[in-house]
């Protein structure tokens, strides 16, 4: 199991590295996608089994279609992209940042002994979780009723006609 | 393994917030901010894993996965009405608007 975690973070990385990077939204998102693909199985392999559909359907599905839309919707002609907002250049020292970054992490994790502590076996899941989402944390769930109404207000909104 | 996610979750954070930094086009501050959020939704996974709270874990991400859905829609609203004003979706046009 944890092969397949190591290599879900590696493709993880990647593709997250590749949404940010790369100049074509398209392939931008498309990419955001695969790190959220990435990211459910490794959700899944953690016994966060509803997240990991959550995340799958929702995040790879739904706000991928969003983005491909409004990409579809602003045709910005793929010539002027790097004239109007110098991306491929501003962006072009990420792979040193995250290269400094990760070297110092590493470093701290090695010279201070880092660990996190091992992990407790879950108690088991399908009732568990039930009762916590549908009982224990109910105002979380009006929360989110009234976030996705506000969401909604707003899009409407946006997308009023100007007279 | 821990650890290692760990390290993960923070360089992707990283690069999310230096996407945040560094681009003008806000489709891609979005992108940014969502890679960004996928790290911190692993982390909240991985607490509970560790805690063996796995389904309160689970209850906190579902809550931030649809909040994250609603700020990507309500974001890709605003870049659309900004390229319909302007004709494209650079941020320092955001400075022009007034009320």
């Amino acid at each position: 199991m944890e092969a397949v975690i190591y290599i879900c973070l590696g493709l993880m990385l990647i593709f997250g590295i590749l949404a940010v990077m790369l100049r074509s939204l398209l392939k931008s998102a498309i990419a955001l996608a695969g790190a959220s693909a990435m990211l459910a199985i490794i959700m899944y392999l953690l016994g966060s089994v509803w997240a990991g559909i959550f995340e799958l359907s929702v995040c790879a599905g739904l706000i991928t279609v969003v983005f491909i839309s409004a990409i579809s919707l602003s045709n910005t002609d793929k010539e002027d992209l790097p004239r109007l907002y110098e991306d491929a250049k501003r962006m072009a020292a990420l792979p040193a940042v995250l290269i400094i970054c990760g070297v110092i992490l590493i470093l701290i994790v090695a010279k201070t002994s880092f660990m996190l502590p091992a992990a407790v076996p879950a108690v088991e899941m399908a009732d568990t979780f039930r009762e916590i989402f549908w009982n224990q944390r109910q105002v979380d769930i009006w929360g989110q009723v009234i976030v996705v109404l506000t969401g909604a207000l707003t899009v409407v909104a946006l997308f009023k006609e100007r007279e | 393994m821990e650890t290692v996610i760990l390290i993960v979750g923070f360089l992707l954070i990283v690069a999310g917030c230096y996407c945040l930094i560094r681009t003008y086009h806000l489709l891609k501050v979005i992108i940014g901010v969502e890679v960004a959020m996928k790290a911190v939704t692993m982390f909240v996974i991985l607490a509970g894993f560790i805690n063996g709270k796995a389904p309160l874990a689970q209850a906190f991400v579902i809550t931030v996965i649809v909040i994250e859905v609603v700020v990507a829609v309500v974001a890709v609203g605003l870049a659309l009405n900004l390229y319909r004003l302007y004709g494209n979706m650079d941020i320092r046009n955001l400075r022009k608007l007034k009320g």
